[in-house]
């Protein structure tokens, strides 16, 4: 694959391993204790974090109301991260009448029946939704999405960065979508930053070590409530959880430890993960 | 053209033999069956499935849905040999015939055509040859061929010329009458006909003749015929006409001696008509020859009967100059009269008027309109201008000793107006420019006549200030006294204004006919006064609106100096008149009006003036401010002055040239000033509330009039304590002993509403300011102003500190035993009103706190993507660079592509080259062995002895 023009310096493959740490540092310091703390004001600030404080980025609020002291907030370096990993998602191209299209079974129907497939294993749509609710929790905005790894159903690996924010509409997903099975890569608006991209599998190679790889299914016998079976895990282990954006069917993944069901009812992908953000936003006090 | 098509015929029967055969051909199975029966040669046509070891598979990552590749499988024997053929037929006769030096090439009919067999090749030849023959026998016929037969090729068989199809139109097109006659003549000739139709060029002279005899002939006819239409159409014209003006339709449309002309033409034409009909035609074209009477008609009546545009509207300018016409008229009409009046009665005036009119009415021919030759013919010879300017300097001269009397008849004052003249008088002589300058100087005298203000006489300003008072009588008055005392405001104006018509009735009413339509703007303070003196209100307004409308700005340029230097003066008369000490409030009030407009026209100007009067008032301020003795607060002319700005420009702008000063000078006035008498008070609560009035609409906070206010309150209550609190408040102002000069010692029995401008008129030690009854009235003003302020800060987040300190004075001061009960109601109701307002505030204020730091999410990005992104397209916003891109690419592969054409080439042409060689080495082997084994036969022969025996026998 030949690089974008005017790309210079090392290439990627190279100087992998260092934009990794990068990014860890330039992810901004989720701000967790500070809601929490701001329910009892604290007449004085305390003491410890006085040398941190001043690396902190809040120039424009200090404009506005200089002399009055903000609220000391926390830096989070060493807190458990969590992913998530949407397996068996319906992302395919095809050649529909002259242009390619991400299949659908609204639009798409007619074609797939022509071709001997059932419509109804056509939704992208879930997994548009799964992002979506995952990108968009105060989780993520408090900074302990490590990423999100997206497999389909024919076996392509794409990673997506947690500071993505995926279009809201189905139709520029698609889109989206559509660029990055075939360009491979997504880069930011004015940045060459990718956001999303193809990987290799398997996709254990991505996951931190000592991380406990927890599989959701509603076919599973471990039925729990989801508040304290977050609780028993401590709290400084990272946290996998391997979700289907199918469909129907379930998902069959090895590396998984647990297998959970965590309703008595079966769940829509996008809710299963509300579920579990939630759980883990009260666990690690994010509001 | 049968040949052309049967040419084209056989050219489409042969390409679309060549085209099957090529289906037949191209087709990848067809050629696969080629290569086969090439291979071998029993398999004639079925299908037959393709070789699988002839085909290249690529292998495909991604099996996309609905997505054909080309390609995917391909065919490499195919391909070679299908290539080889392409330079079988190509390169290798190149490279045969490079060694060659001619070239044999076959031009035979159909030769090349392998479509066609022997007999299709025969048949064309036979075709062509017969086509030759019939165009030679043709020409052959009757000239012989010189080499032009080329020239000939064009035309087909019936010997016609294609280009003749095109000329056809053209001839019908340009000769379309003549055709369709000619080809109906030829109708009735069928023989004819049919020769013209098919030899259309092969005329003879005679036929061309008799043709052009035919088409004269036929064109006379038709000249003829129309003649004698156009001559019955005129007929029925005429009687049309003739039965049209006999119905008087026409009557209303034109003149009654139209009509007669009319009739007596159509009588005429009527009559020659019945002469002439019956007639020949040759009378007819002699009526005709003469000059027509009808004709003659219709133009005049064209003429006449063109419509007029109608009046456009008027622009302002020239609505300004109709306004300024008719007043020089008028001024005419009464300077005429005027001077009839000198010579003789009123009666002998009208008549000589009359006369006098009459007669420029008769030598109008040659008046211009706007020319006064009437007037001067009757008067003097000098132009009217100067005749109004004399009248002018006479009129003053009378008024001056006019306003004599009358300051004799008014009151101590009007000495200093006097000695004002004098010195406007030594003045005279200074130009235009210097009216300011002037206008100071006048003033020097009027401030040496105040006697209130006169202590810092040096400066020109006093005038400035003089001005001023006028027009802020109005709304100051009402401020003060609220509404309750319109009435008794408007009682004594009346009493003012009578009091003034009274002075001036016995002087004025003679005169009040002879104000002139047209005056020109006075150019010095003291025209204007002998200008205005002696004159009534309303007559001072007519003068000045006569003034403005004689000198419209929009009409003239000079007018708009003239009219500056007029505004100045004007002003500098309102301040003047706002200095008297019996007020004339009326005609203050009447003079607003015109001030106000003209300083809408001349804005610029305007506003200069006003600065400059603010300077010298500020400074003059300053000066009296130093020596205590006196009063330095403002007087009648600053205060109307002050108004007169509030009113002409806008207060509510944030920074105005003019309004900015003006406020500031009014709080520096409060500030300042020290409270001494009650006077003091009344005044500076004046001050207040006009600040009220300008603060109203931009809501600014005005610490000063506040302060003010609250100072006043505390002049009710005789504890001399100032609390700490207060005292803070204090330190903005200088605060002089402050004795209790409101307190009401007495019981109030009614509380009357104060008529400022008396106050004003008031000396500083009158008795009047040390009543009870003024001292509750400035109270209830007080207050009235407070509850101002208090309506216009209610939005300020600062209320209660503000407004706390003076509600604890004003519950101090309900408490007072002698506090009259309306009063005491009113204090109650602000009081109440800020005690609400300022819990309300209070509770909505919140505590301090620390500030919160929200939680800053991650920055997110958005994913660049494009609409209906197709994959290989190039999506460089650049396009320039896009292209460049695409092209070399193009470049690179089409290299590539001929560098392996080119390798391929020379491999096919080694590979020919090799053959070649092995053949001839092959030759060469078999020739060599053959001649070896022949010297090997005879080798054998001779050796065994059997020399020639085996050979003959052999042979």
């Amino acid at each position: 694959m030949t690089r974008p023009f005017g790309v210079k310096g090392k290439k990627r493959k190279h100087s992998q391993s260092k934009q990794y740490s990068e990014e860890e540092h330039q992810q901004p310091p989720p701000k967790k204790a500070v809601a929490e703390e701001s329910k009892e004001p604290s007449p004085e600030p305390s003491p410890e974090p006085e040398p941190e404080r001043e690396s902190e980025p809040a120039p424009t609020e200090e404009d506005e109301l200089s002399g009055i002291p903000i609220v000391p907030s926390e830096k989070n370096s060493t807190k458990p991260n969590v992913i998530f990993i949407l397996e068996k998602a319906s992302l395919e191209v095809a050649k529909v009448g002259k242009t390619y299209q991400l299949l659908n079974s609204d639009d798409h129907a007619n074609f797939l029946r022509k071709n001997n497939k059932n419509p109804g294993d056509y939704r992208p749509d879930i997994t548009h939704q799964s992002l979506l609710s995952i990108l968009d929790s105060p989780l993520n905005k408090a900074g302990r999405l490590r990423s999100v790894y997206i497999r389909t159903e024919k076996g392509v690996l794409i990673e997506v960065k947690p500071f993505v924010r995926i279009p809201r509409t189905f139709k520029r997903f698609a889109g989206v979508m559509l660029e990055l099975l075939q360009k491979l890569s997504i880069s930011a608006v004015g940045k060459r930053e990718k956001l999303l991209r193809t990987i290799k599998n398997p996709v254990t190679q991505y996951l931190p070590v000592n991380s406990r790889k927890i599989g959701l299914s509603y076919s599973s016998e471990n039925l729990v409530d989801m508040d304290d079976y977050v609780s028993t895990i401590s709290s400084n282990t990272d946290l996998v959880f391997v979700v289907g954006a199918m469909a129907h069917g379930k998902i069959e993944t090895d590396y998984t430890e647990d297998y959970l069901a965590i309703s008595g009812y079966p769940l829509s992908a996008a809710y299963c993960i509300t579920r579990i953000t939630g759980a883990l936003e009260r666990k690690w006090k994010i509001l | 053209m049968a040949k052309s098509s049967k040419r084209s015929s056989n050219g489409n029967s042969t390409d679309s033999n060549k085209k099957k055969k090529k289906s037949k051909k191209s087709g990848p199975e067809g050629v696969a069956m080629k290569v086969k029966a090439k291979s071998n040669k029993s398999n004639g046509g079925g299908g037959g499935g393709s070789n699988p070891f002839e085909s290249i598979w690529s292998r495909r990552k991604f099996e996309v849905l609905g997505q054909k590749r080309k390609g995917e499988a391909r065919r490499m024997g195919l391909a070679r040999t299908l290539a080889i053929q392409k330079r079988n037929n190509t390169l290798l006769k190149e490279y045969q015939q490079s060694a060659k030096s001619s070239l044999f090439v076959d031009r035979r009919i159909g030769e090349n055509d392998h479509a066609l067999d022997e007999f299709g090749k025969a048949i064309l030849r036979s075709q062509r040859e017969r086509q030759l023959n019939m165009k030679l026998s043709k020409k052959s016929k009757y000239h012989l061929s010189d080499g032009e037969e080329d020239d000939f090729e064009g035309i087909d068989s019936l010997g016609r010329d294609d280009f003749e199809e095109e000329m056809l139109p053209d001839d019908v097109d340009a000769e379309t009458h003549e055709e369709i006659d000619l080809v109906q003549r030829r109708m009735q000739i069928p023989g004819e006909n049919v020769v013209d139709g098919e030899e259309h060029r092969h005329k003879s002279k005679k036929e061309v003749m008799e043709e052009i005899i035919l088409k004269s002939k036929f064109y006379k006819a038709q000249k003829a015929r129309d003649k004698e239409e156009n001559e019955h159409l005129v007929e029925e014209l005429d009687k049309d006409f003739t039965s049209l003006v006999h119905s008087e339709a026409l009557l209303s449309l034109t003149e009654p001696n139209k009509m007669k002309a009319l009739k007596a033409l159509v009588n005429s034409n009527e009559q020659s008509n019945k002469d002439h009909i019956p007639t020949s035609r040759k009378m007819e074209n002699s009526v005709q020859e003469k000059p027509d009477d009808y004709d003659k008609l219709v133009k005049q009546m064209g003429l006449e009967m063109r419509a007029r545009p109608s009046d456009r509207t008027k622009t302002p300018e020239e609505i300004a100059q109709e306004e300024k016409e008719r007043l020089e008229q008028l001024e005419e009409e009464r300077q005429k009269r005027m001077v009839a009046a000198e010579d003789s009665s009123d009666e002998d005036n009208s008549d000589s008027e009359k006369a006098s009119e009459q007669k420029p009415r008769s030598l109008s021919g040659d008046d211009l309109g706007d020319s006064f030759s009437v007037n001067e013919q009757i008067m003097t010879k000098k132009g009217w201008v100067d005749e109004i300017l004399e009248r002018k300097d006479e009129d003053s001269a009378s008024e001056d000793d006019d306003g004599e009397d009358s300051d004799d008849l008014e009151s101590s004052e009007d000495a200093d107006e006097e000695s004002d003249e004098g010195l406007e008088k030594h003045e005279k002589d200074l130009s235009l420019k210097d009216w300011e300058q002037s206008d100071d100087d006048d003033d020097i005298g009027a401030d040496s006549e105040d006697g209130d203000e006169d202590d810092s006489d040096e400066d020109k300003q006093t005038d400035s200030e003089d001005l001023d008072g006028v027009e802020e009588r109005l709304d100051a008055a009402v401020h003060i006294k609220a509404k309750r005392d319109d009435s008794v405001k408007n009682v004594k104006r009346d009493k003012d204004s009578s009091n003034e018509k009274k002075i001036n009735v016995g002087v004025k009413q003679s005169k009040e006919s002879d104000i002139p339509y047209i005056i020109e703007a006075p150019k010095t303070f003291e025209e204007l006064c002998s200008l205005v003196d002696e004159c009534s209100n309303s007559n001072i307004i007519l003068i000045v609106n006569r003034i403005r409308k004689s000198n419209p700005i929009t009409l003239a340029a000079e007018n708009r100096k003239k009219m500056q230097v007029f505004y100045g003066i004007l002003l500098q008369y309102f301040a003047v008149l706002a200095n008297k000490k019996p007020l004339n409030i009326e005609l203050l009030n009447l003079l607003v009006k015109p001030l106000i407009e003209m300083s809408t026209e001349i804005p610029y100007f305007a506003a200069i003036c006003a600065r400059r009067r603010i300077e010298s008032t500020r400074k003059q301020f300053i000066e009296s401010i130093k020596k205590s003795e006196s009063s330095s607060w403002p007087s009648s002319k600053t205060l109307c002055l002050l108004r007169l700005w509030s009113m002409i420009f806008p207060c509510s702008d944030f920074r105005h040239p003019v309004m900015t000063p003006v406020i500031l000078l009014m709080c520096e006035y409060l500030m300042r000033c020290p409270i001494v008498s009650g006077r003091d008070i009344a005044i500076g609560s004046f001050l207040c509330s006009m600040l009220l009035s300008v603060f109203r609409h931009s809501r600014k906070f005005c610490p000063e009039a506040i302060m003010f206010l609250q100072t006043s309150l505390l002049a009710t209550t005789e504890s001399k304590h100032i609390s700490d609190e207060d005292s803070q408040l204090y330190h903005l102002m200088e605060l002089k002993a402050l004795k209790p000069i409101l307190r009401i010692h007495e019981t109030v029995n009614a509380i009357s509403p104060l008529n400022f401008f008396k106050i004003i008129d008031l000396p500083e030690d009158s008795s009047f300011f040390t009543e009870v009854g003024f001292r509750a009235s400035v109270l209830v003003t007080v207050v009235e102003t407070l509850q101002g302020y208090v309506d216009v800060y209610k939005g300020l987040s600062s209320f209660p500190e503000i407004f706390l300190p003076i509600l604890r004075i004003l519950n101090e001061i309900e408490e007072q035993k002698n506090m009259p009960n309306s009063l005491r109601d009113k204090i109650k109701d602000v009081a109440e009103i800020i005690k609400l307002k300022v819990d309300e505030l209070h509770t909505l204020r919140r505590p301090l706190q620390m500030r919160k730091q929200k939680p800053v999410p991650i920055k997110m990005l958005n994913p660049k993507f494009e609409e209906n992104y197709v994959k290989g397209r190039d999506y460089d916003p650049d396009r320039e660079r896009a292209e460049l891109k695409k092209l070399k690419k193009q470049l690179k592969r089409e290299a590539k592509g001929a560098a392996r054409e080119l390798r391929k080439d020379n491999y096919f042409l080694l590979d020919v080259k090799d053959k070649e060689k092995s053949l001839l080495e092959k030759d060469r082997a078999e020739k060599y062995g053959r001649a070896k084994a022949f010297l090997q036969d005879q080798e054998h022969a001779f050796k065994s002895g059997q020399l020639g025996k085996g050979k003959k026998r052999r042979r």
